[in-house]
């Protein structure tokens, strides 16, 4: 399992390596320099010229993708010009909170999902069963954003039972209760698209298995409902929904960025967006660099809890 | 069922959460008084004024230092700020101002004569050791000044490589900001997350992406702020703030959508607007094509429905603009200029004498960008005016940052047209940076559609020179007539900012300068 882990692990160096060549070159490729956004109506080429040698932007390309890198190999991202700030504190508490929002939807949208998978698996056709999709294909088909917007619009503005944006109170204290009424809302509206995904999934995943023989044996031996589908089944399904769950744990992290902006929450997401308007090239590379980092890692952790699930996968 | 068992317990814990959640929320539903909130457009790049570009970091910037001038409350005239009193020699290349006794910094240094050597050398001097603390991108709005020198403790002078009229505005512009040397000194790159000034309120907090907390500073030289705080809140998603103002999150809002104004019609809200020193106009290119003739330049300005646009797609919150300057600049604006009336008829009259009927015409839109108001539906209604008296125009749509790529190098050989939106802080800078012969883009200037006018030249050049602000006045008025008889630009609109106010919120003002000044502003 060690050198399973290890090869994995060697294999992310390649993918990261190709990650930082494709944001680099695209940041040095796109219309406009961070001198013409700081400088905006007054961006002479005289001006333009003098701040994109302040700000190092005047060496070859080539020569600047080899210092950033070896700077970042050495833990160094560089600085960001638009927050005046170092690009890897920056990320780390953009970073934080952007775990706690998708965290947090991750394991409401995971828990929510099987739920509903399981539910609608074992009573196919029933009434649970048809609400449930019919739930959930609202759910995949609302866009997170106006659901968002809508949102805040009644539990904030209308109802004032949330907070409408942010990540803590302007005043008062920085504790769980208040981080949980301002996470409550970004966090459903995160969750809803993916819960109907791995829900959907889920019962498809669970039809398949409660067709299965040992099902069949372990009814006829009198084994309880609750527990034929709960213990056998679901455990023989999520072979199938783990990886699932992975990639809609990728969706949820992509999907931050639309509800920060609706949320102004602190995190990653909003961060790249201002970041790349602005033509901030470090934060951008460091920053996309660092979840790119994240979400590989991410992965290899999943199929790691796979092969532990499925003793078929080898290792 | 077994099945609903869970379900019902999920619900309890769920409702248990949901009331956890509830209960502080109805602690802090009420902002504390004597504490602003502000929903701002942006997180700040930096607080430091030296560094900074946007009005959206001088909105804090102006509140937390002063400068040697300032604007009069309500105009765009320089009144004595940290300087009480100046001397202008004859030649106009001499400033020599007295400054105000007994000012502190925020960090308890003093302010004098030195600390006024310190901020101008550390932006203009490559080699002074606190130059590597930038960089400093407006740095050139003082490159005429040539040195300056400590006379005694309060008193400073400026000495300027040429005549430049427009030095005293400048220093009231932001970038001409008095910053503390002791704190730079302490925190070296870090004072824009670290700043101190002389201003009504002193730093006291930066929450990344959250907020900007600042303190009242009593013992203010120009009497203590009313308020305790002002919290600057980043909120750029423009319905979300709305929102925010909506649920009493945040006391004032800037930068409204027009489309979010009625939201705020009822007595529990007021609504500010405010004329400023913005222009927004449609660069033509006079070097190449149909609007190489005059009496085509005109046609478009004839045939676009400046009424409607303002109106209609701006909801009222911007004015029909007559010419090259706003009428805010109120000492240096033509009072007898009429806009071009909407008059297609004209217009079609106009294109037919000049044999131009059916041109075709490449118009660079933008997204939206600094000033920019609502490019996309204005640059839409333009084009319907434009075709309506038979031209056909073909829309070409950027990004800000590649549309200003596009169009500061000049438009020949590529459009006809583009839009385009100042905001400045002296009635000189526009026209000089982008009206003159000696601007045209491949000098290093704006004048992106290539007029040029041996007249206005000539008028702008003696204007710069001109200390007499009346002698300058009658300058830029002649320029004025002459620029808007010769239509080089569209003009359209001037844009009228605007901020919403709870009703807990009193005295407050927007100034023409687009500043936010919050010193006499009080919160119950």
């Amino acid at each position: 399992m060690a050198g399973y882990i290890l090869k994995r692990l060697l294999s992310a160096i390649p993918v990261l390596f190709g990650i930082s060549v494709i944001v680099f070159v695209i940041m040095a490729m796109i219309p406009g320099d961070p001198a013409t956004a700081i400088l905006g109506s007054y961006a002479t080429p005289e001006n333009v010229e003098k701040l994109n040698r302040d700000l190092g932007l005047d060496k070859p390309m080539v020569q600047r993708y080899f210092i950033w890198l070896g700077n970042m190999v050495q833990g160094d991202f560089g600085r960001s010009f638009s927050l005046n700030r170092d690009v890897l504190d920056e990320v780390l508490d953009r970073f934080g909170a952007t775990l706690i929002l998708a965290g947090t939807s991750f394991v409401l949208c995971s828990i929510l999902g099987v739920a509903a998978g399981v539910v609608s698996a074992a009573r196919q056709y029933g009434l649970a069963d048809k609400a449930i999709t019919f739930a959930v294909l609202l759910g995949i088909s609302i866009p997170s954003f106006f659901l968002g917007m809508m949102m805040i619009l009644i539990f904030a503005v209308k109802l004032r039972w949330f907070p409408v944006s942010g990540m803590w109170p302007i005043y008062g204290a920085r504790d769980v209760p208040a981080l949980i009424s301002h996470l409550t809302l970004p966090a459903l509206a995160l969750a809803v698209v993916a819960t109907g995904v791995i829900a959907r999934l889920s019962r498809s995943a669970m039809l398949e298995v409660l067709r299965q023989d040992f099902i069949r044996t372990a009814r006829a031996k009198g084994v309880p409902e609750r527990a034929v589908i709960w213990r056998h089944a679901l455990r023989a399904a999520m072979v199938s929904i783990i990886p699932v769950l992975g990639v809609q744990a990728g969706f949820v992290l992509s999907g931050a960025v639309y509800i920060e902006m609706v949320f102004q929450w602190p995190g990653v997401g909003r961060m790249l967006v201002d970041a790349i308007l602005q033509r901030d090239i470090l934060l951008v590379q460091g920053g996309v660099v660092f979840v790119a980092a994240c979400y590989v890692l991410f992965n290899i952790a999943v199929d790691v809890a796979q092969s532990l699930l499925d003793p078929r996968i080898k290792t | 069922m077994t099945l609903f068992k869970l379900t019902r317990r999920a619900m309890l814990a769920a409702g248990a959460a949901t009331a956890m959640a509830l209960s502080p929320i109805m602690a802090t539903a009420q902002t504390p008084p004597g504490v602003l909130i502000v929903g701002q457009i942006a997180e700040p790049k930096a607080l430091d004024p030296a560094a900074v570009t946007a009005v959206n970091d001088f909105r804090i910037l102006m509140n937390v230092y002063d400068g040697l001038v300032r604007y009069k409350d309500g105009t765009l005239e320089v009144e004595p700020s940290l300087a009480t009193a100046w001397e202008i020699s004859e030649d106009g290349t001499v400033y020599t101002f007295t400054l105000r006794e007994g000012v502190t910094f925020h960090d308890g240094s003093a302010f004098d004569a030195e600390a006024v050597k310190f901020n101008f050398d550390r932006m203009l001097d490559e080699s002074h050791p606190y130059h590597n603390t930038g960089p400093f991108p407006l740095a050139f709005f003082f490159s005429a000044v040539e040195s300056v020198d400590v006379i005694d403790p309060l008193t400073v002078q400026f000495t300027l490589n040429a005549p430049y009229a427009p030095f005293l505005s400048n220093l009231a512009y932001p970038t001409g900001l008095i910053v503390s040397p002791a704190a730079v000194a302490e925190h070296g790159a870090d004072f824009g997350r670290n700043p101190s000034g002389t201003g009504p309120f002193k730093f006291a907090e930066w929450r990344s992406k959250e907020a900007v907390v600042v303190e009242k500073n009593v013992g203010y030289w120009d009497g203590d702020a009313k308020l305790d705080a002002v919290v600057f809140r980043p909120i750029t998603d423009a319905n979300t703030r709305t929102a925010e103002m909506l649920a009493g999150g945040i006391d004032l809002m800037v930068e409204v959508p027009p489309v979010a104004l009625s939201e705020f019609q009822d007595d529990t809200y007021t609504v500010h607007e405010q004329a400023g020193p913005h222009v927004w106009f449609l660069i033509l290119n006079a070097k190449e094509g149909p609007f190489a003739d005059k009496r085509i330049r005109q046609a478009a300005n004839y045939a676009i429905n400046k009424s409607a646009i303002v109106n209609d797609v701006l909801e009222g919150t911007a004015a029909v603009a007559a010419g090259p300057t706003p009428p805010a600049f109120a000492w240096a604006y033509n009072e007898t200029l009429e806009p071009y009336p909407y008059d297609p008829a004209k217009a079609k009259e106009l294109i037919a004498e000049a044999g131009a009927e059916g041109a075709e015409l490449t118009f660079y839109v933008t997204e939206g960008g600094s000033g920019m108001l609502d490019p996309v539906a204005m640059g839409t209604a333009i084009q319907a005016d434009l075709e309506a008296v038979g031209f056909d125009v073909k829309i070409e749509t950027y990004e800000w940052n590649t549309f200003l790529g596009e169009v500061n190098p000049g438009l020949e050989g590529k459009a006809d047209m583009a839009e385009m939106a100042w905001m400045t802080n002296d009635p000189d800078t526009l026209p000089f940076l982008a009206l003159r012969t000696e601007a045209w883009p491949d000098k290093g200037g704006f004048n992106s559609g290539y007029y040029s006018n041996p007249k206005v030249d000539e008028l702008l050049e003696a204007a710069r020179v001109a200390t007499d602000q009346d002698e300058r006045a009658a300058l830029y008025q002649e320029m004025q007539t002459i620029v808007q008889e010769d239509a080089p630009w569209v003009f359209v609109a001037n844009w009228k900012q605007n901020a919403v106010t709870s009703d807990r919120v009193s005295d407050f003002a927007l100034q023409p300068s687009f500043f936010l000044l919050l010193d006499d502003v009080a919160k119950n």
